[in-house]
């Protein structure tokens, strides 16, 4: 059963919502405020943390930029439906995805579901089964199993969901990928219109694994279609 | 208090002052300067030696050369010098002044050998016979014949017009600095910036112009906290609002899945519902923010051709539903710098009104063309087969949750924000938003927008 920290500072959504979430088959636990969420997600024990980013003590964006100081854990952030900024500073920071509040809870889990689907500590075999066991490009190395990814042998910290976004960009190594699929391969949700989460997450990879000997972009961007992950 | 009203009236009147004092003095030490000469050499040597001249130029050249020569004397000197004939007329017939006439008429009356004045011999005869008193006119040092004198006056003209023009320019500029950094602040403002402040430049100022930059500072920090304040306003509406709306989405998410099935139609309404209240809320918002000037479109190439066919696309599923189409009806290649997402929503608005009031079984045709009029601005045409729009309401169309008037619009819910929101994107990107009733019947809304600089 899949641990999951709900962190919010709306008490009644937070308890309304532990029900909801323990009918679909999760174990809950909430938050109410930053500084607690933080020291719960540190603690250790969750497959996933949905975060608010409206809070009080710490918002939300300050406890997932100090949470990736020190762990990869999956989270989902819920975002004010009117910013778009947030959502972007969101994936920026490390977020794996992100839903406008309020939100239907029907696609809250259905969300959270995708994001864990991806992640090393789920079940690995629904998402590698018929995958090489490691996939190499170059001085670029993919372990399926373990989900590490290392770039001219030095290790490449990575979240979850940017690996399922190279591992799919590698392997169609060459050729262009378009949103519309690498949103449904890596992220497991249809793309809808000016979601920017992919360019989060192909800006965010390409800083980690920097460009090839040559100075070239591991990762075009074919404007229009989509992405594709240099061949060389 | 009102220093810069004393610097003003000061320096006026000082530059006013030193212009008549510089001209009174320069005018009068030049007539002092004069009379000291004529003193010098004294009037009388000085006449007997006009006299002499006068007697050589006679002799050579008769009348006409006394005459220019006279002239060229009158246009040289300040005291006027008269050649009278022995009736008192003058040779250039200039009018005698009363007291020379009065004066020689008494010398008339004396003998010439009176004793206590000995008399002067100015006469100029000439061959002929004809015979000439040259009189010196004192009197006749007016400031008219000053004035026409440029020679004389024009120096002292000159230094004054200096000294009086270097203080008004330097006063002026005193003035004028100021104001226009005022100007610059305020294109700040305008521009969106409202943090500039201008009384940090004027220094050590203490007048009415460093005031005004400190009223002005004022009203900008003043008008700067509004705009926090409405930001902050539309942040917390929406959290307050919307609190409430997640609570329900998801008791309602819970009663469905206690439910077991039982009343599923009820709950889709109750959720549709709620998605259509949420929706709201949101275009609430997004019209209090373009209103308030808060969102500064993004600027990025847009592709016009592709933004109407994906309106058109979308529009097109929903419509069906309801027995009724969206055709795109003739586009040509456009592109303009714009936020792609504001301009949609605009579009999206427009197309779902139009679906909403065309006829059944007709289609609502987006086109999209070069304005006819202005060829730097494209034209998008939204038209439906609809009954149209009562003339004296078009001008409100734009307007939030403006009713037409008839039953139609209680039936479908009126106009709400989505026109109103579309104005205000369109207007955001310097474009207009017409709306008219087509002769040929149904109702078209153009959107007209600046092509932008590398459009084709």
């Amino acid at each position: 059963m899949s641990r999951i920290l709900l962190a919010d500072d709306d008490v009644e959504l937070t308890e309304m919502l532990s029900q909801y979430l323990a009918g679909e088959g999760f174990a809950v636990e909430s938050a109410h405020d930053g500084e607690a969420a933080l020291a719960k997600a540190r603690h250790g024990g969750f497959d996933l943390m949905v975060l608010d980013v409206m809070m009080p003590r710490k918002n939300g964006f300050d406890v997932l930029r100090e949470l990736r100081a020190s762990s990869l854990m999956p989270v989902l952030m819920l975002t004010a439906r009117d910013e778009d900024v947030d959502s972007i500073v969101g994936l920026e920071l490390g977020a794996d995805d992100y839903l406008p509040k309020p939100c239907n809870p029907r696609v809250l889990v259905a969300r959270i579901r995708a994001i864990l689907r991806r992640a090393p500590t789920g079940d690995t075999t629904i998402a590698g089964q018929e995958a090489p066991q490691t996939l190499t490009l170059g001085d670029l190395e993919m372990h399926a199993g373990t989900r590490r990814v290392t770039c001219g042998g030095k290790p490449v910290v990575m979240t979850s969901t940017e690996y399922s976004v190279l591992e799919a960009l590698l392997r169609e190594a060459g050729h262009v990928v378009s949103k519309a699929e690498l949103s449904e391969r890596a992220l497991g949700r249809k793309l809808t219109r000016y979601d920017r989460s992919l360019d989060m997450h192909v800006s965010s990879l390409r800083r980690k694994l920097g460009t090839l000997a040559g100075g070239e972009e591991r990762i075009k961007t074919v404007r229009g279609v989509g992405y594709q992950y240099t061949r060389s | 208090m009102h220093r810069l009203f004393w610097k003003i009236f000061l320096s006026f009147w000082v530059a006013l002052v030193l212009f008549a004092a510089a001209t009174m003095f320069t005018a009068s030490h030049y007539l002092e300067h004069t009379r000291q000469q004529e003193e010098a050499t004294g009037p009388r040597e000085r006449l007997q030696n006009r006299v002499a001249e006068g007697q050589r130029i006679a002799d050579r050249a008769g009348v006409e050369g006394l005459k220019a020569w006279l002239r060229d004397l009158d246009r040289r000197e300040l005291v006027p010098l008269l050649l009278l004939d022995r009736d008192g007329n003058d040779l250039l017939g200039r009018p005698v002044p009363a007291p020379v006439a009065e004066h020689l008429a008494r010398e008339a009356t004396r003998p010439w050998h009176a004793p206590f004045r000995p008399r002067l011999r100015a006469l100029i005869r000439l061959p002929d016979g004809g015979e000439y008193r040259l009189v010196p006119d004192y009197q006749g040092v007016i400031l008219g014949r000053v004035i026409a004198r440029p020679r004389v006056i024009a120096l002292p003209l000159i230094l004054a017009a200096l000294a009086s023009g270097l203080v008004c320019f330097l006063l002026a500029r005193y003035l004028t600095a100021p104001l226009d950094r005022l100007r610059r602040a305020t294109e700040h403002y305008a521009t969106g910036d409202l943090s500039t402040r201008v009384a940090p430049t004027l220094g050590t100022r203490r007048d009415e112009v460093a005031e005004l930059a400190r009223a002005f500072d004022h009203m900008a920090q003043r008008l700067q906290e509004l705009m926090t304040l409405q930001r902050q306003l539309l942040s917390d509406v929406s959290h307050e609002l919307r609190s409430p709306l997640a609570r329900l989405q998801v008791a309602l998410g819970l009663a469905r899945q206690r439910s077991d099935g039982r009343a599923d139609s009820e709950f889709d309404r109750i959720e549709r519902e709620t998605e259509r209240l949420n929706d709201l809320i949101g275009q609430l918002l997004s019209l209090a923010r373009l209103e308030s000037g808060v969102t500064v479109a993004e600027r990025e190439p847009v592709d016009l051709v592709e933004l109407l066919a994906s309106v058109a696309s979308d529009a097109d599923f929903e419509a069906r539903a309801a027995h009724r189409r969206v055709e795109l009806d003739g586009t040509t290649p456009a592109t303009i710098q714009g936020d792609a997402r504001l301009l949609h929503s605009a579009l999206e608005n427009i197309v779902r009104n139009a679906v909403r009031y065309t006829a059944e079984g007709t289609a609502v045709t987006l086109s999209l063309e070069r304005d006819r009029g202005k060829p730097d601005r494209w034209r998008i045409t939204i038209r439906d087969q609809g009954p149209g729009v009562p003339e004296e309401m078009l001008p409100l169309l734009f307007e939030p949750f403006v009713r037409v008037g008839d039953a139609r619009d209680r039936a479908s819910g009126g106009y709400g924000l989505g026109l109103a929101i579309a104005q205000k994107a369109v207007r955001l990107h310097g474009g207009e938003v017409v709306a008219r009733n087509e002769p040929a019947g149904g109702f078209s809304i153009a959107v007209v927008l600046p092509a932008g600089p590398g459009s084709s």
